[in-house]
């Protein structure tokens, strides 16, 4: 006995280190799990708005930029009104449009941190609960993915950008309509891999490719980027070098998309799901 | 006494909001560069700081920086291993006579060779277990190894420009 009390008085640090440390990596790997991040980290507020203050001073040095890019969206979306396009002809009967309704709804947000260096990277939005975000909502800018909200505070969210190692999402070449998943390898910011794409369907550079919509985190045919490379060294599958459409490096203003469907579409495939596992234990 | 401690804590912040408003906003060459100069706050602790008291500054330190940047945890364990270490490497550069109490592990105090060796062998270990611990796969073990040397690199340059900004040789009291 009296020498387990002098071992752990000469060892004591050590025993320690291994404690503190012990604390360190159970935070690690308890928040690295995806769907587990019930620990809200840099979204926490006091950091959150560190970061926006900074966000508001160097936004201001960067306005004549941002104007531009605001200007242009504008400009494109006005080209997509509906007076501007002209019917061509109708050789069937219209039928009145009760059957569409609205599936997605978009809500602006800033940027108010965000890292393009590191192997996990985040970003930080100046929007939380009470402006109706909730995790696993979409995010894209002018168009193109950035990345699906992964964590929520009450006046901010963090995103899981594309640019993270475990980021991953489901989508279409648009010439050959082949799905494949979305990933990022770390390393340059503008490039992403389409893989899992078999080698027998065709895939060249220039093609685009789109969301597929499979998921609930994005609309269907949301830009993701440009083909630059097909690379087929390795035996089976397609690796895609993807230039991406989203610039990560000059994100500001991005908009959240909120399914009004997403719980319908999960609850559907979980009963299945449920009932599957069900019957497989018959 | 209370003087050096509030100097410490006011240093340690200063270093982390730096870190995290400024210096973690350089993007070199895609993010092989990464300089983490806030570990100058537990670098300059005083020679008579307590081994536990070190440790446990260290993981405080550790556990604030992961809340400005990226998953809880991370820095934590690096800061941890850090300030494990520190205390022995400042053992094994001791002087033959120890320290007495009016230095610090400062440039002006103990000279630049000891100064660079101790900050660079620390800065070494922080920068490789956490780059290790972040990415956590050996498939292109040389672009990581070329990532911690150049980081470690320039952290160490950012610090001792640093300590040459804000020390000067008369008035280095803590």
């Amino acid at each position: 006995m009296r020498n387990i009390l002098v071992l752990i008085q000469r060892f004591y640090l050590f025993l320690l280190f291994l404690g503190l440390q012990a604390v360190a990596l159970v935070f690690l790997f308890k928040n690295n799990n995806y769907h587990q991040s019930e620990f809200i980290h840099h979204s926490s507020d006091w950091v959150g708005g560190i970061y926006s203050k900074r966000a508001q001073m160097s936004e201001y040095l960067r306005l004549g930029e941002i104007n531009d890019q605001l200007s242009l969206e504008n400009a494109q979306l006005r080209s997509q009104m509906p007076q501007n396009f002209g019917m061509i002809h109708l050789d069937v009967d219209s039928v009145r449009d009760s059957i569409t309704f609205q599936r997605y709804t978009f809500m602006t947000a800033k940027v108010v941190n965000s890292s393009v260096n590191r192997e996990k990277n985040y970003i930080t939005l100046d929007r939380g609960w009470n402006g109706g975000v909730k995790p696993d909502m979409g995010v894209i800018a002018a168009g193109n993915i950035v990345g699906v909200v992964r964590s929520v505070s009450e006046h901010f969210s963090v995103v899981m950008p594309v640019l993270h190692s475990d980021f991953k999402a489901s989508v279409k070449l648009k010439k050959s309509g082949a799905f494949g998943s979305l990933v990022w390898q770390g390393g340059d910011a503008s490039i992403a891999d389409v893989i899992e794409i078999p080698k027998n369907i065709p895939a060249a550079p220039g093609d685009t490719v789109f969301t597929s919509g499979f998921s609930t985190f994005f609309p269907a045919q949301m830009m993701v980027g440009i083909i630059l490379e097909v690379d087929d060294s390795d035996n089976d599958y397609h690796l895609i070098r993807v230039r991406l459409g989203a610039d990560f490096r000059k994100l500001d203003h991005v908009l959240i998309v909120s399914d009004i469907l997403k719980e319908e579409q999960d609850k559907l495939i979980e009963g299945v799901e449920n009932q599957d596992a069900a019957n497989s234990r018959h | 006494m209370l003087q050096t401690v509030v100097i410490n804590i006011i240093r340690i912040i200063f270093l982390i909001l730096l870190q995290s408003l400024v210096v973690s906003r350089i993007q070199l060459f895609d993010g092989l560069i990464l300089p983490w100069v806030y570990i100058f706050g537990i670098l300059m602790l005083p020679f008579e700081t307590p081994r536990w008291l070190t440790l446990f500054i260290a993981f405080a330190v550790g556990l604030l920086m992961d809340y400005f940047s990226g998953p809880i945890g991370l820095h934590t364990s690096a800061c941890v291993v850090l300030g494990y270490m520190q205390p022995i490497v400042q053992k094994i550069l001791s002087p033959r006579e120890g320290y007495d109490l009016t230095q610090r592990p400062t440039v002006q105090k103990m000279g630049l060779a000891w100064y660079l060796t101790y900050a660079g062998v620390l800065s070494l270990i922080h920068h490789g277990w956490f780059f290790f611990m972040e990415v956590f796969r050996f498939s292109d073990f040389f672009y990581q190894l070329l990532h911690i040397l150049l980081s470690t690199f320039a952290t160490l340059v950012l610090m001792t420009i640093g300590q040459y900004l804000i020390y000067n040789s008369k008035s280095s009291q803590s």
